[in-house]
């Protein structure tokens, strides 16, 4: 699988809808972000002409807020929580877990585009500890199996697919 | 207003509200340590070290982001407050890589001082240095961000002070850090290489680079040498060398933090080996030093045979648009009194002397003043900008600043060129315009403002004269033909009037005007465009002048021109000669003298057998050079006076070593009319002379016994006529010379021309553009010079749309040949999306200025000059020509 192609026509579009509006930049990459699952590095220069700010402005938006990635994303993207509820309960291993699994670091991308591992500082579901997310879903009270059930669940779903 | 009252430290005050704490401290004479606050950035916030304390709440506030409160009470040194600031320091030094000791800042670093004050010494903190790896390709600035304390006041800088947009936080947290777009290396970014983050950066993550390791011995203030923005500098120095260049910031300059790359970078030049050391006479074809003695009796000699044989007109002289107000002055003076010709002129015979003498005409002298703006300030206060065939983010980069800064707040600015230049990114509308075809755009404007009846009324009323005829030929301005002229739609001009509606404009012309092919006829379209809109007199519009030399407003007002005296009066006006005969003690010729092309043309004719020249590089500057050395070749006599080995001055009999802007006193005016002193911060090198001095010993050798014998003797000598130009003068704009008495006259409105735009030919199917690039001022005889500049060859080249490189088959970075009917030049192709295609955008300075081989040498501001502005060329592809 290669990484994803832009849809140019679709990106202008997305940025022309935005253009007049005032603080227009964080709905515009929530869109972009939602859209191609990553904001293409290409469209950073086009979005800050677009909404009048500097590229390098747009950059450190993108930058800062852990929803943005300027890098292709794999179609689930992974966050297991490293809060500290998550890391009293095992959180560590269970990210062990999940990197063992997919051959993946943090922040990597499988090369086929299906998976991206990423770590969270707290999910907001402590009392479910550890936890984990798989694109907007949760799952928690994590165990070794139930991982394996889990990734195995969207790896099978993956493979049915391709 | 409500006046706040508080205690600081127990001691009752009063101040304005809104006024941070830590400036309401500070004017109370308590000294607040800060690492991010500067005053002419926004308040910040980042590194906590100015904390005070709340004597109520007990609540630590950081003071730079504070404001007064009614009856707040705050500490500022408790012993919390001080643990504390120990506490940030400390941490800031263990995030420190070890590299302190050998740091470029040295003893400048703010941080280290900081620490420092408050006892910082060694840290009992495991060290934590970051792994950033330093960006060091470019050859001026040294960014290693290991040494980064996140203060901000880079991004801040580049923001809002010179509003480049190279730089902004990338990442959060820990992992944060000023960031270029993707994190490229500084010279593929949009970094400017103005520098102003490094002079603000209060660590040693922003260093300058250079050949000089460790801080200057001792740093002076002084103007900077280059353009007519006049910047303030703090020259750093060590032994008899120049060895740093940084803001002054004294809080009243025309700049404050900022500089540009010129300023900033390239005035390594004065340490060329191309420096001139020693006078020189030719003798029997070779150059041989000589004494001073010798070198000033014989040009005397010379010039007194020239004048004696020949008569005064045989003579010429070129003074400088780079030399200081009282060099000019005895230059002039010199030319005038003792060899008794007006055949007197300077380098900045294009540059916006037209301009002048256009509102001189029309104004018939009097309050011609109202017409120009003054104070770049105005720029940022004005209702609209109209920048018209300027670039000023390059050519006069610190002007640009304030334009940007000007359209960031909201200030409507229109850009009138063929290119897309820099400042149309931040324009509210950019005119693409045929070149030549100016005249038509602001005549079309100016009806379509006239038909809305958006003009000013009750100006035109009041001050203006032949109304009527201008309105019925704004009126009768077809369409249909000026679209064909001026390439745009009515449309495009509709918008540029609705944004001019009502509105006092702010004029900035450049090159594209003024030496524009029918430039006479846009400035005058552009004068009728003031007057209808009232744009005269009122608070930022108006013209600003645009002068790319540092003293050429100086060098016209000092009289180095050929048609006026000290004061920009006419040599013809008998009242004005009269008032220097009588100081000079001796007669004046009474007709106006040769111009810059007009000397040329003379020597070329073999009318002229001899030229004085100072501070000027003809055979770089000029169109035409293997014409202007072959004219030099006819001369019995050029003598130059000059700080470098150039090509002109290889050409010489005599040559006469000056002192650079750094290496002497005088005084400089910049193109707001402000008068600033000059400081020899190092001496002239080896024999060379202050140039002052040179021309004080040569009028004693041309025989004027009692004129005057120092600097402060020609100061008193322009004060009696012109004491404006006195160093004591309280005002520190002088404002266009003296304001005639009286009513003023109307000013007429002067008839509505149209002009034919500039047409590619058969056989030279695309427009050259010629235009400044920042990193080379004007002809480039100095900043070529600058080991740094020439080290960033990145930059340079001829840009091109890639549709055409295309076509002709060409990469970037390929060699091409461009040829005129003037003649050729060979250069690397750069593609640029800012070009438009049909189009070539040639840079001044490069490659020993290549650019005006290309150029004709005809009269400017002339209806029948093609100008040198652009012109019609063929391409050629160099085969092998690959980088
Ligand atoms: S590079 Fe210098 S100025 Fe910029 S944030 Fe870091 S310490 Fe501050
Ligand atoms: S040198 Fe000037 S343009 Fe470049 S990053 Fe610093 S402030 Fe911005
Ligand atoms: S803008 Fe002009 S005066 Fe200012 S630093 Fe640059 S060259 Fe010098
Ligand atoms: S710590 Fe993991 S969800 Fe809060
Ligand atoms: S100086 Fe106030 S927070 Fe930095």
């Amino acid at each position: 699988m290669k990484p994803p192609e832009i849809d140019w026509q679709k990106l202008n579009a997305l940025i022309e809808s935005h253009k007049t509006e005032q603080w227009g930049l964080i709905p515009l990459l929530q869109e972009i972000q939602k859209a191609f699952g990553f904001i293409p590095p290409e469209s950073v220069e086009p979005i800050a002409e677009a909404l009048g700010l500097f590229p390098a402005q747009v950059q450190g938006v993108i930058t800062f807020y852990a929803g943005f990635s300027m890098v292709p994303r794999g179609k689930y993207v992974l966050r297991v929580c490293c809060g500290t509820a998550c890391h009293v309960k095992g959180g560590r291993s269970i990210l062990r877990l999940v990197q063992q699994d997919l051959k993946l670091k943090e922040g990597e991308t499988s090369p086929d585009y299906k998976f991206s591992l990423e770590s969270a500082a707290c999910l907001g579901a402590c009392a479910l500890a550890p936890t984990m997310m798989v694109n907007r879903d949760y799952f928690g009270k994590l165990s070794p199996p139930k991982v394996a059930s889990i990734l195995n669940y969207f790896g099978k779903e993956g493979r049915e697919e391709g | 207003m409500e006046v706040i009252t508080l205690t600081i430290n127990g001691k009752t005050i009063s101040c304005d509200p809104g006024v941070s704490v830590l400036d309401a401290a500070a004017k109370n004479g308590f000294s607040i340590p800060t690492l991010c606050h500067h005053p002419d950035l926004k308040p910040f916030g980042a590194c906590r070290v100015c904390l005070v304390e709340d004597e109520k709440t007990g609540r630590l506030m950081a003071a730079c982001v504070t404001p007064v409160a009614q009856n707040m009470a705050v500490r500022t040194h408790t012993p919390r407050i001080l643990t504390h600031r120990r506490n940030i320091a400390a941490l800031m030094l263990a995030a420190h890589p070890e590299s302190c000791i050998v740091c470029d800042k040295g003893n400048r670093c703010r941080l280290r001082r900081v620490a420092a004050e408050l006892g910082v010494g060694e840290i009992r903190l495991d060290p934590m240095p970051s792994d950033q790896t330093p960006d060091q390709l470019n050859p001026f600035i040294y960014r290693d961000l290991s040494k980064c304390i996140l203060c901000g006041k880079c991004i801040r800088a580049d923001h809002e002070l010179v509003v480049t947009g190279a730089i902004d936080y990338s990442m959060r947290g820990i992992k944060a850090y000023p960031a270029t777009l993707q994190d490229k290396p500084l010279e593929q970014s949009g970094c400017t290489f103005c520098g102003t983050c490094v002079a603000l950066c209060p660590t040693g993550a922003l260093t300058t680079r250079s050949t000089y390791v460790g801080v200057p011995e001792r740093e002076v203030d002084t103007v900077c040498g280059f353009c007519g923005v006049g910047c303030r500098l703090r020259l750093g120095a060590a032994d008899s060398q120049v060895v740093e260049a940084n803001p002054a910031m004294d809080g009243k300059s025309v700049n404050g933090a900022t500089l540009c790359i010129r300023g900033h970078f390239g005035h390594d030049f004065l340490n060329s080996v191309k420096r001139l050391t020693r006078p020189m006479l030719r003798q029997n074809g070779t150059m041989t030093p000589v004494t001073w003695d010798e070198a000033l009796q014989e040009t005397a000699r010379r010039l007194l045979m020239l004048k004696e044989q020949y008569g005064p007109q045989s003579i010429a002289f070129l003074g400088s648009s780079k030399c200081t107000n009282e060099e000019n002055y005895l230059f002039q003076k010199i030319a005038r009194s003792l060899l008794k010709t007006n055949n007197i002129d300077n380098g900045g015979y294009a540059l916006g002397r037209g301009l002048l003498s256009c509102i001189e005409k029309r104004t018939d002298g009097s309050g011609r003043f109202h017409f120009f703006a003054g104070s770049l300030a105005g720029l940022e206060k004005c209702d609209a900008i109209l920048v018209i065939g300027a670039d000023p983010t390059h050519s006069m980069p610190v002007a640009g600043y304030y334009l940007k800064r000007g359209a960031v707040k909201g200030i409507p600015l229109i850009v009138v060129d063929p290119r897309r230049t820099e400042l149309a990114k931040y324009s509210a509308l950019w005119l693409p315009v045929q070149p030549g075809a100016d005249t038509d755009l602001v005549n079309a404007v100016a009806a379509l403002i006239l038909a809305r009846k958006s003009h000013d009324a009750s100006f035109v009323e009041r001050f203006t004269a032949g109304f009527r005829e201008y309105a019925a030929s704004l009126r009768a301005l077809d369409f249909e033909q000026i679209k064909k002229s001026t390439g745009l739609e009515k449309t495009a001009l509709e918008k540029a009037a609705t944004l001019l509606s009502h509105k006092k404009i702010a004029f900035v012309l450049g090159d594209g005007i003024l030496k524009q092919r029918s430039g006479l006829e846009a400035v005058e379209a552009l004068l009728n465009l003031a007057m209808l809109t009232g744009s005269i007199a009122h608070k930022g519009a108006g013209f600003y002048i645009p002068a790319k030399e540092n003293n050429l407003v100086g060098a016209w007002d000092m009289g180095s021109v050929p048609t006026t005296l000290p004061g920009r009066r006419a040599v013809t006006d008998p009242e004005a000669r009269g008032e220097w005969e009588k100081i000079w003690q001796t007669a004046l010729p009474t007709e106006p003298g040769l111009d810059l092309v007009q000397i040329i043309q003379a020597a070329e004719a073999g009318r002229l057998k001899g030229i004085f020249i100072m501070g000027e590089n003809p055979l770089r500057s000029l169109p035409q050079p293997e014409r202007v050395k072959a004219a030099f070749a006819k001369l019995e006599l050029l003598v130059t006076q000059d700080i470098l080995f150039t090509e002109t001055v290889e050409a010489a009999h005599i040559v006469l070593p000056g002192a650079a802007f750094s290496e002497k006193e005088g005084a400089f005016i910049n193109m707001e009319g402000r008068l600033q002193q000059l400081a020899a911060v190092v001496p002239p090198p080896g024999q060379a002379k202050a140039d002052l001095e040179i021309l004080l010993a040569l009028a004693r050798y041309l025989e004027d016994g009692n004129g005057p014998a120092s600097l402060a003797q020609v100061r008193a000598e322009i004060g009696q006529v012109l004491p404006l130009y006195s160093p004591s003068a309280r005002s520190r704009h002088l404002v266009w010379i003296q304001k005639k008495e009286g009513r003023e006259a109307a000013i007429p409105f002067s008839p509505v021309k149209s002009a034919a735009p500039d047409q590619v030919e058969t056989g030279r199917p695309y427009m050259a553009v010629l235009g400044s690039r920042r990193h080379q001022l004007g002809s480039g005889t100095r900043t070529g010079l600058s080991a740094r500049i020439a080290a960033f060859s990145t930059q340079g080249g001829i840009a091109v749309a890639a549709a055409d490189a295309l076509k002709w088959g060409v990469a970037d970075g390929q060699m091409i040949r461009l040829t005129s009917a003037n003649g050729i030049m060979n250069g690397r192709v750069r593609i640029d999306a800012k070009v438009r295609p049909g189009f070539i955008f040639v840079p001044h300075g490069e490659d020993s200025n290549q650019a005006r081989c290309l150029l004709g040498l005809t009269a400017l501001m002339d209806s029948a000059s093609p100008g040198w502005n652009t012109c019609p060329v063929s391409i050629e592809k160099i085969e092998g020509g690959l980088p």
